[in-house]
């Protein structure tokens, strides 16, 4: 589903990625683990474009992400193009970023209707329905500031389902949450895991990451450091830089 | 300790006295102009009458502003068409200054560094030149430019021709004139609504695959309205009375129409205003509309919306009804 070569991205001359290589198949949940700084977020939002990487290979069902190979050169694909295979990628933010002017409902169905072009009536239909999975049946009228941030972070990922993904990203889904409320999000994403939803999330729940993910990588300056399967790769940490990360994680 | 019930502890509220004693001012400075503004003072001249056979004399009593005379005119057609001029300046020059000032904030945005450049550089030109140079220029738009033509740059190809000495009227320039002048002023108001968007409201759009415009239209510019209403709210009021400008010019607005009418028959003061008098009404309208557009774009940015007048009206009166039973209970029980 997600394959990445090599993939480098600075931001004014100072290196963030540094060839990070990932490959996720379909149905899979990848955490991806490492100290602030290390390029998880800037690799999650590399996947759906909202960052451009400056070289590598990235492609997401196949496809590059971003550009087009023809006739043996890279093209830039148009904003058009670049929108409509983000819509078929779901994010979650750490800060939520429910809009605002907007009920719950109606930032659920904005999507659907504005970009999938998906009529009103089945718009909400499905809203109530993915409302109703995340447990938040009653909400719908409400706008998001009169929500705590568990409800909040629901909406998010309710609105990302709404969409239809193929894949999910979560950037740091819980980071923002007060911790009597962290529970509620990750009971939701677990959920999501079981139903077969392919997931990338940057997270520093080491709880979730041992109990849901089927691999885990380890980020640290740019670079992935250690990769695997949970259960070794966290039980057993090979690099002395992961024995340190998660001694003050854990 | 509880506060309620008929075993409830008294609670002795702050005596505020210096605030009394600010209240009490207050009052007396009201009621002073109030005063003068509207009971009749004795004037120079005196009135005789004979009653009786005994000559009777007293001072004529007189407004100190002659509200009989504003009475008079208040009506009067000549004001009221330039009432309506003013108006039409006003409401015509505001939406082509809306319209411009969000394109350029949204120009000045942009990416495109020309783009950007080109709005910087109209905002620096019309913000940085008197209106009134601009107005005078516009209304002598055919000295300069006397043919307007549409049509395929450089080339002699032309679909559309105008006149621009028979077919742009005085008041025409002049709307597009304020408009454009406007338009600078406004783009720094839109600019500072849009940046006051959250960065992540525009990123989740993005996800979820809505185009830069699609993003602008529907959640971008909807949240800067909070920020842009009331600025432009001043905007509007201020251009209200801009628009007296245009009589250097020859247009006949609401302050012409009351000169005219003063250079006639020298009643200055009242003329005066009745024009303030207008000018008043309609910016309170305006500032009743404004206040509902605010509440209309404040949804969801507050937990609850603030309280209509009336609904704040209504919450005082029950506060002062509840504590007037309280204090009639009270009294029965003692």
């Amino acid at each position: 589903m997600v394959k990445i070569r090599g993939v480098h991205k600075s931001y004014n001359g100072v290196a963030v990625l540094k060839g990070v290589d990932l490959d996720v198949a379909r149905g899979e949940v990848t955490c991806l683990i490492g100290p602030s700084g290390s390029g998880k977020s800037t690799l999650l939002r590399c996947i759906n474009h909202l960052e451009k990487h400056d070289s590598g290979e990235l492609r997401v069902d196949g496809e590059l992400v971003g550009y087009e190979m023809r006739n043996g050169k890279l093209h830039e694909l148009s904003d058009k193009r670049i929108c409509q295979n983000r819509s078929h990628i779901g994010m979650v933010f750490q800060r939520f970023n429910l809009f605002q002017h907007f009920t719950v409902l109606d930032n659920i169905t904005i999507g659907q209707m504005k970009v999938l072009g998906v009529d009103r009536a089945s718009a909400v239909k499905k809203a109530r329905e993915l409302l109703a999975r995340v447990g938040l049946k009653d909400k719908e009228s409400s706008y998001p500031s009169q929500l705590s941030g568990g409800q909040q972070q629901r909406v998010a990922i309710a609105r990302a389902l709404a969409m239809d993904p193929k894949l999910m990203l979560f950037d740091e889904p819980t980071s923002a949450l007060d911790p009597e409320l962290v529970g509620e999000v990750l009971e939701v994403m677990k959920d999501l895991a079981r139903s077969g939803m392919t997931m990338i999330v940057v997270t520093h729940e080491i709880g979730f990451a041992r109990e849901v993910a089927t691999s885990v990588y380890f980020l640290d300056g740019g670079v992935i450091e250690e990769s695997g399967d949970p259960r070794d790769v966290l039980a057993n940490p090979s690099s002395e830089r992961l024995k340190n990360f998660l001694s003050k994680v854990l | 300790m509880t506060t309620n019930g008929d075993d409830a502890v008294r609670v002795v509220p702050v005596r505020h006295y210096g605030r009394w004693v600010g209240v009490a001012v207050a009052l007396v400075v009201f009621a002073m102009v109030v005063h003068t503004l509207f009971f009749r003072v004795a004037s120079a001249k005196v009135s005789c009458r004979l009653i009786d056979g005994v000559k009777s004399c007293h001072h004529l009593m007189v407004w100190r502003f002659q509200w009989n005379i504003v009475g008079q005119y208040f009506f009067t057609s000549e004001i009221l068409h330039g009432l309506l001029r003013t108006l039409f300046l006003t409401v015509v020059a505001m939406a082509i200054g809306i319209t411009l000032g969000v394109s350029l904030a949204v120009m000045r945005l942009s990416p495109n560094r020309v783009l950007s450049i080109v709005a910087w550089v109209y905002t620096w030109f019309f913000r940085g030149t008197p209106v009134l140079v601009q107005l005078l220029f516009w209304s002598f738009i055919g000295l300069f430019y006397p043919h307007i033509t549409i049509g395929i740059p450089f080339t002699h190809v032309t679909f559309v021709h105008i006149n621009s000495n028979t077919s742009v009227t005085v008041m025409e320039a002049c709307a597009l004139g304020l408009g454009l002048n406007e338009g600078a002023y406004m783009s720094e108001i839109a600019r500072a609504g849009l940046i006051s968007v959250d960065e992540g409201q525009i990123e989740a759009a993005t996800s979820l695959g809505m185009t830069r415009r699609q993003t602008l239209r529907l959640v971008t510019i909807p949240q800067a309205m909070r920020v842009i209403i009331p600025p432009t709210g001043n905007e509007v009021i201020s251009m209200l009375k801009t628009t007296s400008l245009v009589s250097t010019v020859g247009v006949i607005d609401l302050l012409g129409a009351a000169t005219n009418i003063y250079s006639a028959n020298y009643e200055i003061v009242p003329l005066l205003l009745v024009a303030s008098l207008w000018y008043l009404t309609v910016t309170t309208v305006l500032s009743i509309g404004q206040f509902y557009l605010e509440r209309r774009f404040a949804r969801g940015a507050l937990r609850s919306p603030p309280p209509t007048p009336l609904q704040r009206l209504r919450a005082d009166l029950a506060t002062v009804r509840n504590s007037t039973t309280a204090l009639v209970s009270r009294s029965r029980r003692v």
